[in-house]
C-alpha cells in the first residue's frame, strides 16, 4: 500500500540540526526558546524528544517548519543536505517534512478530503509530478482510513471541525498516510488519546517506518513510546538537548520524573 | 431644457445635468415626474448624505459617456430558461414563456412606494423608458415553479431598467439576475410582490468595471405565508450599491437574505438592507460574508426595524463578517436594530479581521502554497453565504472561486 523502495542511502543526517537557536517574540520582549538545539536523525531511524513543559519542544517542532512568530537567530537545519529554514512552509513540506499539530486547527468549509487532495497535488507539482487522480485518490484514501478505523463519511466533513480530540489526531495519521512524507515530526500525538486511539495512531504511525524515512516524536510522557518504539531518545530542557541515550532513558525519566536528569545536566 | 427642470437638483453636477435632459427627453409622464423628483431630492446620493457616505456615486460618476469596458460574461445564463436582455439600445424577451408567467411591458410608469427613501432606485424608474419598457410587469400564477433569468448589460452610457413582478398566491419564481456592467451608470429597479404563500428564490450577480457606477434596488413586499431567499454575488465597481427593503406585512412571512461580495483595488461593493416587521411572527436571516484586496471598499448596512404593535414575535438575526486580506482593504459596516417590540428575538453579528494565521499556517505545513491557501480559506469563508442559491450555487461559488485565483 504504502511506498517502501528497497535499496534507498542510508543518510546519517537525514534530519540534521546543529546549534539551532530561536526567539519569540519581538525587541524587547523577544524570548530565547531554542537554545544551541543539536541533534541528528538517520534514515530510517525514529528518534523521540521528550522534556518538560516549556522547555521548547513544540517550539522545535514549530522553528523546523517555519511558522511565522519564530526568528532563527543561529544555527542550521537541514534535510537530506538541504537548508529547510531557508524554505517558505509549503517547500519543506514538498521537501518531504510533515507535522503532526500538538493542536490540529479547524478549517470550517473545506472539506477533508478535498484539503487532503489539493495539498497532495500541490506538493506532487513543486516536485515535478503529476497529479494524482480522483479514482487513485480516493482507493488511497479509503484504505487508509480503514487501517485507522476511521468512518469515511467524516472525510468529507470539514477539516477537524466538530471531531473529538482523538478524531483529529487520527486524521493527523491519516493525512500522514496520505501525503507520504520523508521526514515526520509528530508533537504530542498521544495527548488527547484514550489507550484504543492511542493504538490504532501508533499502528498507522508504525506502518510509515521505512528505511528511508525518518520520523521525530515529540512527548511529554513515555506512554506512547511503548507503541512508537524509538531508536534513540533525547531529553530537551531549557532549549537545548541535554541528553541522548537508548528507550532505557524514557523509562527512566517515565520512573524518576525530570528533575534527576536536569540535575545532572547542570 | 426649461428652468424649472434645471432647477430640480441643487448644485447639479455635469453628469446630474446629463440625466436631467435625459429625463426631459422622455415622454412626459406625471409619474414619471413624481419619480424624478423624488430621485433630484438628493441628486446622485453622496458622502453628505444619510446612507451613502461610504458609497460617493456623486464623486464617482463624473460624466456619463459609454465606458471602455465591454459587459463581463454572463455566469447565470442556462439552456432552457426563458432570458430577458436589457441595455440601454433595446429590451428583449424570448418568444415563448414558461407556462404560468405573464409579461407585459408598458410605456408609462408605475407608481412606486417609497421612492425618497431608495433614490436610484426611483432614478432607475424615472428613466426606463424611450427604447426599453417604462415598467415591465410580470406575473407568476400558481402552479410549477416558473424559472426566469434577466441579464443587464451595456454598452452604453445610461442603463436603466424597472421590472415589477407580481407572485399570486402559492407562486413559485426562480429568478436569476446578471448585472455585468458596460454602462457608466447602470440602474435597475426590481420589485416584488408576494401574495400569500408565494416563493421567490433571487439569485443576484454583479460585476463591473472600475469606470463604472451600478445600483440595483430591490423592493420587496411579502404577504402572510410568503417566503424568499435572496442570495447575491457582488464583485464591485467603482461604485456599486445592492440595497434591498423588503416588508413582512402579513403574519408568518420569512425572508433569508444572503450575500457576499469581493472587492479588489480600485473596486467598491456595498450591500445594504433595509427590513422591516410589519406584521407579528415573521422571520428574517440574514448572512452577509465580504473579502476585500487592497484599495478595494466593502459597505454593508444592515438595518431590521421592528414597530412596538405590529413587529411583536419577530425572530431575526443578522450577521455580517469581512476578511481583509490586505493591508490598505476597507470595509464599513453599520448593522442597525430597531426595536420597539418587546417580546422579539433578535441577534446581530458583526465582525471584520484578517484571515487566521493558524489556519494559514496549517495549509501550508501541508504543501499549499500562500496565495492558494488564502483562496481556499476565502472561499470557504464565503461560501456559507451562497449555499442557499440551490441550482446557481455552483456557478456563484466558481465565479468567487475565480476571482480569488485571480486576486489573491
Amino acid at each position: 500500500m504504502l511506498s517502501n523502495p528497497a535499496g534507498a542511502p542510508y543518510i546519517p543526517g537525514m534530519l540534521k540540526i546543529e546549534n539551532l537557536t530561536a526567539t519569540v517574540g519581538e525587541g524587547e520582549d523577544a524570548k530565547t526558546i531554542l537554545n544551541a538545539l543539536s541533534l541528528a536523525v538517520p534514515t530510517g531511524e525514529v528518534h523521540a524528544v521528550m522534556g518538560p513543559n516549556g522547555a521548547g519542544k513544540s517550539t522545535l517542532s514549530y522553528v523546523l517548519t517555519g511558522r511565522e512568530g519564530y526568528a532563527v537567530t543561529g544555527g542550521s537545519a537541514t534535510l537530506n543536505g538541504a537548508d529547510i529554514l531557508a524554505l517558505e512552509p509549503e517547500a519543506r513540506a514538498a521537501a518531504g517534512l510533515f507535522l503532526s499539530f500538538q493542536y490540529p486547527v479547524e478549517i470550517p468549509g473545506v472539506p477533508v478530503m478535498t484539503f487532503v487532495r489539493t495539498a497532495m497535488n500541490a506538493q506532487r507539482k513543486a516536485r515535478g509530478e503529476t497529479e494524482i487522480s480522483a479514482p487513485d485518490f480516493i482507493k488511497k484514501s479509503r484504505e487508509i482510513a480503514r487501517v485507522l478505523s476511521l468512518d469515511p463519511e467524516m472525510l468529507k466533513r470539514p477539516v477537524n471541525v466538530g471531531f473529538s480530540g482523538g478524531e483529529k489526531k487520527r486524521l493527523e495519521i491519516y493525512q500522514m498516510m496520505m501525503l507520504e512524507p520523508r521526514f515526520m515530526v509528530l508533537d504530542e500525538t498521544d495527548s488527547g488519546l484514550d489507550i484504543d486511539a492511542l493504538r490504532t495512531v501508533a499502528e498507522g504511525v508504525n506502518a510509515l517506518r521505512a528505511p528511508d524515512r525518518g520520523m521525530l516524536v515529540i512527548t511529554h510522557y513515555q506512554r506512547l513510546l511503548d507503541y512508537i518504539k524509538p531508536d534513540k531518545v533525547h531529553v530537551l530542557a531549557r532549549g537545548r538537548i541535554i541528553r541522548t541515550g537508548g528507550p532505557e532513558l524514557a523509562h527512566r525519566l517515565e520512573a524518576e520524573g525530570y528533575d534527576g536528569v536536569l540535575a545532572e545536566a547542570v | 431644457m426649461s428652468p424649472d427642470l434645471k432647477d430640480l437638483i441643487r448644485n447639479p453636477t455635469i453628469a446630474e445635468l446629463e440625466l436631467v435632459a435625459r429625463f426631459a427627453a422622455l415622454k412626459a409622464d406625471a409619474r414619471r415626474e413624481r419619480l424624478f423628483e423624488a430621485f433630484a431630492q438628493t441628486g446622485l446620493p453622496g458622502r453628505r448624505i444619510e446612507g451613502w457616505r461610504w458609497t460617493d456615486f456623486r464623486a464617482a460618476v463624473t460624466s456619463l459617456d459609454a465606458p471602455k469596458t465591454a459587459p463581463a460574461r454572463d455566469p447565470l445564463v442556462r439552456d432552457g430558461v426563458a432570458t430577458l436582455r436589457f441595455t440601454p439600445a433595446r429590451y428583449t424577451a424570448p418568444t415563448s414563456l414558461p407556462a404560468g408567467l405573464r409579461l407585459l411591458a408598458k410605456d408609462d410608469v408605475q407608481a412606486m412606494g417609497g421612492a425618497e427613501d431608495a433614490p436610484l432606485g426611483a432614478l432607475a424608474a424615472a428613466l426606463s423608458g424611450g427604447k426599453t419598457p417604462g415598467t415591465l410587469l410580470v406575473e407568476v400564477g400558481a402552479g410549477a415553479p416558473v424559472h426566469l433569468h434577466m441579464v443587464f448589460e451595456g454598452p452604453g452610457a445610461i442603463n436603466a431598467s424597472r421590472i415589477v413582478f407580481l407572485l399570486r398566491p402559492g407562486a413559485e419564481l426562480h429568478v436569476s439576475e446578471s448585472h455585468l456592467g458596460g454602462a457608466a451608470l447602470s440602474a435597475a429597479l426590481v420589485e416584488f410582490t408576494l401574495n400569500k404563500g408565494a416563493r421567490l428564490h433571487r439569485a443576484v450577480y454583479q460585476v463591473g468595471g472600475a469606470g463604472e457606477a451600478q445600483a440595483v434596488t430591490a423592493l420587496i413586499e411579502q404577504d402572510g405565508d410568503a417566503e424568499s431567499f435572496l442570495t447575491t454575488l457582488a464583485l464591485g465597481a467603482r461604485v456599486a450599491r445592492l440595497e434591498t427593503r423588503l416588508v413582512h406585512r402579513e403574519t408568518g412571512s420569512k425572508a433569508t437574505l444572503n450575500a457576499a461580495y469581493l472587492a479588489g483595488a480600485g473596486l467598491q461593493a456595498d450591500i445594504t438592507t433595509h427590513v422591516r416587521h410589519g406584521a407579528p411572527s415573521c422571520v428574517t436571516r440574514q448572512l452577509t460574508k465580504g473579502a476585500v484586496l487592497d484599495g478595494g471598499r466593502g459597505v454593508f448596512q444592515g438595518k431590521f426595524h421592528v414597530p412596538r404593535t405590529s413587529g411583536q414575535q419577530t425572530d431575526a438575526s443578522m450577521q455580517h463578517n469581512a476578511l481583509l486580506l490586505e493591508e490598505g482593504a476597507e470595509v464599513f459596516a453599520r448593522p442597525e436594530l430597531e426595536i420597539l417590540a418587546d417580546d422579539v428575538q433578535c441577534a446581530h453579528g458583526n465582525t471584520s479581521g484578517a484571515l487566521d494565521a493558524a489556519q494559514l499556517f496549517y495549509l501550508r505545513q501541508r504543501g499549499i502554497p500562500l496565495t492558494q491557501a488564502r483562496a481556499m480559506l476565502t472561499e470557504a469563508f464565503i461560501a456559507q453565504a451562497l449555499e442557499g442559491a440551490g441550482e446557481l450555487e455552483d456557478a456563484l461559488r466558481a465565479e468567487a472561486q475565480a476571482w480569488l485565483n485571480h486576486a489573491a
